[in-house]
């Protein structure tokens, strides 16, 4: 089941990355020490609750957010801190964000034909008037729009559609790795999987590496090929997704896996929910951190834990099995 | 039996047709400005004034260092009738053109100063907005500024640099940019972390471009208030000044002057006509110029577009 990881090649990769928020003299860590490779062409989703740093991680890689330490690397090359005008850009050209509220997100002065093409018109990657308008009109039809859509003005679409063209306004720049901040969560139930097989579709057509941050796992296991859970800016615990919906190590990912409603109501009344809490843990032993504990599979422990992790996880393969 | 059923093919774009008209902003603008019938009578006051105020000093040869009929007994206190609508003064002068030459003189005072405020005010709020390191200096520049009266800066700034109608084009547009910028920067710094400003910075659009196109359209209602608001102020500060004696010279026509000239008629039961003509006019142009200015604002807001 686990996938072996050294024959892949590595995208991006985020080492020791601390992301912290100044309010006057007091510190904010929003981000602690997240490590993690999302590897060429797989979807890596990124779950936790409201304010746990997913979102910050995301924006940090797209340089919207300062690091106060550690390092992104994007094919190797460092594209955090200070970069000049040419890196500045080419991070730019080769990763592209949807975001979240497509309410929110796209200028509402500006008819679609504009906002589609800004980022072509800022890179100039366009031969002519000509070739813009059909890089726009084929951006547009690629995910479901209609030419005549561009002389419109965002408010006069639905949410999904506005999501849509959020997707188009990042696909027209050709991007390799694209970063979805929750985009399906501002939208209503009937459209969520429409907009999430447009991103399926574009993944196969041209071999995107997705960074998925979601909060709602179900969503997450249909579409993500590997996961990270992060609670308070610490990533708890990463691995392949079917390994952690069936072996899920950590209490917090535990907790945060029954939280899924069930559909049968009588599964869902009689399961018995358990509240992660920290105060509760005992922390004795070294300071923990990341460590594999199955190829692929990685938890953060310490040695103590670590062992009664591995005996919790040899007990639930063993359980497997016998089913 | 005739089958009326015809089958149809499904067509996958027809749910992504738009219906509803083609939207234009402009448009939608002077729809919602043209509205509001006070709106349309108070712009045909203003425009009316305006034009008046213009075009008639330039067949009138108005000037008010020359008094012709001085001497003609006749010419004097005479009452409004068909061939003076407004009237004559002590020395004779024809008060329609007297009027008309003051107003058009007051009015491009505060036109002027007005362009120059909301100009200067709104490029360097703009930046204002944007740049934190000209935020620390700035805001020092506009503590100290604020706190110190406008009139008294105004007062001494004419006292300086003398009276004259460029000098007091100066004295007022010399430091009310600042407050417009303020009120910029303010408005910027609401909408400049907005999500589509995030998406176009990830676009890797420059920050002059994302205030030209992502920023500025946003705040035309914001900038139209600003206007419809320093319009009628800079011409009662212009009206003010004059009245005490420093705004123009003598030579120089002004609704100030006019009062400032007549408040001695205020009382007298067959000329306070003097008096009253030239503050009914400048009450008409501040508020005719403020509630079009209003509607304007109104307008140019697309929250107010949608039926």
């Amino acid at each position: 089941m686990s996938v072996n990881n050294n024959e892949r090649e590595v995208l991006l990769s985020v080492n020791h990355l601390e992301v912290t928020f100044y309010n006057n003299k007091k510190r904010f860590r929003a981000v602690k020490n997240a490590c993690f490779d999302i590897y060429k062409g797989e979807t890596f989703a990124l779950v936790g609750e409201s304010g746990s740093g997913k979102t910050t991680i995301g924006r940090a890689i797209i340089r919207l957010n300062h690091t106060s330490d550690g390092e992104i690397l994007y094919k190797g090359k460092k594209i955090n801190g200070p970069l000049n005008k040419e890196e500045k850009l080419n991070v730019v050209r080769n990763i592209q964000m949807i975001f979240q509220d497509p309410a929110a997100s796209l200028n509402e002065r500006a008819t679609i034909d504009y906002c589609v093409s800004e980022g072509l018109y800022n890179f100039h990657l366009y031969d002519s008037e000509e070739d813009r308008e059909n890089k726009v009109d084929r951006a547009l039809e690629s995910v479901g729009l209609l030419p005549e859509h561009k002389s419109r003005y965002p408010h006069e679409f639905s949410g999904g559609q506005r999501q849509r063209i959020g997707i188009a306004r990042a696909m027209v720049m050709e991007p390799e790795f694209i970063i979805a901040d929750e985009p399906i969560s501002a939208l209503d139930v009937s459209i969520r999987a429409q907009v999430l097989n447009l991103m399926n579709k574009f993944k196969e057509e041209r071999g995107l590496t997705y960074l998925f941050i979601a909060h709602d796992l179900s969503v997450v296991r249909y579409f993500s090929d590997r996961i990270a859970v992060i609670h308070k800016g610490r990533i708890v615990e990463i691995a392949p997704t079917e390994d952690l919906f069936n072996y899920p190590l950590h209490p917090y990912t535990h907790s945060l896996l029954q939280a899924v409603p069930m559909p049968d109501p009588r599964i869902e009344k009689s399961k018995e929910l358990v509240i992660y809490d920290e105060s509760k843990r005992d922390f004795s032993g070294e300071k923990p951190q990341l460590r594999e504990i199955r190829p692929g599979h990685f938890v953060f422990a310490n040695d103590r834990e670590m062992r009664e992790y591995e005996a919790k996880l040899s007990e639930m393969e063993k359980e497997k099995k016998t089913v | 039996m005739e089958n009326k059923f015809v089958f149809v093919k499904a067509d996958a774009s027809a749910s992504e047709h738009i219906a509803a008209p083609k939207y234009s902003y402009w448009k939608s603008v002077f729809r919602k400005f043209f509205s509001s019938k006070i709106v349309i009578v108070m712009l045909f006051i203003a425009a009316s004034i305006m034009l008046f105020s213009f075009i008639q000093p330039l067949f009138s040869d108005y000037d008010p260092s020359v008094k012709p009929n001085i001497n003609d007994q006749s010419l004097k206190y005479i009452q409004p009738c068909l061939e003076y609508p407004f009237g004559t003064d002590n020395v004779g002068t024809n008060m329609f053109d007297a009027i008309w030459a003051s107003t058009g003189n007051s009015l491009s005072i505060a036109l002027i100063a007005t362009a120059i405020t909301t100009v200067l005010g709104v490029i360097v709020g703009a930046f204002w907005g944007f740049s934190k390191k000209m935020d620390v200096i700035m805001i020092e520049i506009y503590n100290i500024i604020a706190n110190i009266p406008f009139t008294l800066i105004v007062m001494v700034l004419m006292y300086v640099i003398g009276r004259g109608k460029w000098q007091l084009i100066f004295a007022l547009s010399c430091t009310s940019w600042l407050s417009t910028a303020y009120f910029i920067r303010v408005q910027v710094m609401i909408i400049r972390d907005r999500e589509y400003n995030l998406a176009s910075k990830c676009l890797g659009t420059p920050i002059t471009k994302i205030i030209t196109r992502n920023i500025m359209p946003y705040l035309t209602s914001v900038i139209v208030t600003s206007v419809a608001r320093d319009v009628p102020s800079f011409i009662s500060y212009e009206v003010f000044l004059s009245y005490i004696g420093i705004g123009l010279d003598e030579s120089e026509p002004s609704l100030g002057r006019m009062v400032q000239n007549y408040v001695q008629y205020m009382q007298t039961p067959n000329a306070s006509y003097l008096f009253w003509i030239p503050v009914f006019l400048c009450a008409l142009i501040s508020i005719s110029l403020y509630i079009v200015g209003q509607a304007l604002a109104d307008a140019s807001d697309p929250r107010t577009h949608m039926i």
